[in-house]
């Protein structure tokens, strides 16, 4: 919406929101491919997240030591579930960090 | 009741020496025994970096230990951990339900080699 005083009408800028409407319209497809993110868990066939793996949840933790949510890394649910209680096992027996220091 | 199977994750005091750790290790393997638990695996992890200080500590050697025994084990065997010295800190996780689902996960799969569901196409943020 806001870049539309721009003149930024042919400009091809794949809006997120496609709020400019017009350009949505007109190809019926998103302009750009972004890769859909697969589970990670489900690719590898992983059925139990051990907490004691640090170095699996690592890659699913950043620095700071949250947990983060599932659009970060495109776990499924299940997985998510069973991804978080592994982080919070971890913690306890300090494996992981509860936050940086 | 079937014997449940659970892991005891602890820390030992990093001061203590390799023999110290041994002597600890098989305190608790006594703990276990004495409530009619088994201990069927030992593993230590040698001397590791905390990821944050427990008691002043920035290091630990861990220890595990996997044990079988009645859920009653696990109380009374925490309760002693408590209060055996050189002990940092302690988990026990119980992990025989968990793995036996993995289990008959992968024992599905590995009949019709696909998993069971297809996942829906994600729609873009």
């Amino acid at each position: 919406m806001s870049d539309d005083f721009k003149g930024g009408r042919g400009s091809g800028r794949p809006g997120p929101g496609g709020k400019g409407g017009d350009k949505g319209k007109e190809g019926g497809k998103r302009f750009f491919f972004r890769r859909r993110k697969v589970c990670k868990f489900c690719q590898d066939k992983i059925d139990y997240i051990d907490y004691k793996d640090v170095k699996t949840l690592q890659s699913f933790v950043p620095e700071r030591g949250k947990v983060l949510p599932r659009r970060m890394f495109g776990t499924c649910a299940e997985h998510q579930r069973k991804l978080t209680l592994a982080i919070k096992r971890a913690r306890n027996i300090a494996l992981l960090p509860f936050a940086a220091e | 009741m079937s014997d449940r199977v659970y892991e005891i994750l602890f820390i030992a005091d990093p001061n203590l020496g390799e023999p110290e750790v041994d002597t600890l290790t098989s305190t608790v393997q006594g703990y276990v025994e004495k409530e009619g638990g088994k201990v069927d695996k030992v593993e230590k992890w040698g001397k590791k970096r905390l990821a944050y200080s427990i008691k002043k500590h920035r290091d630990g050697s861990y220890v595990l230990m996997v044990v079988a025994g009645k859920p009653t084990l696990v109380h009374e065997v925490e309760r002693r951990m408590r209060v055996t010295d050189g002990l940092v800190k302690f988990i026990t996780v119980r992990v025989d339900d968990d793995l036996r689902k993995a289990q008959n996960r992968k024992a599905r799969r590995g009949d019709d080699k696909r998993p069971a569901r297809v996942e829906p196409v994600e729609e873009a943020l």
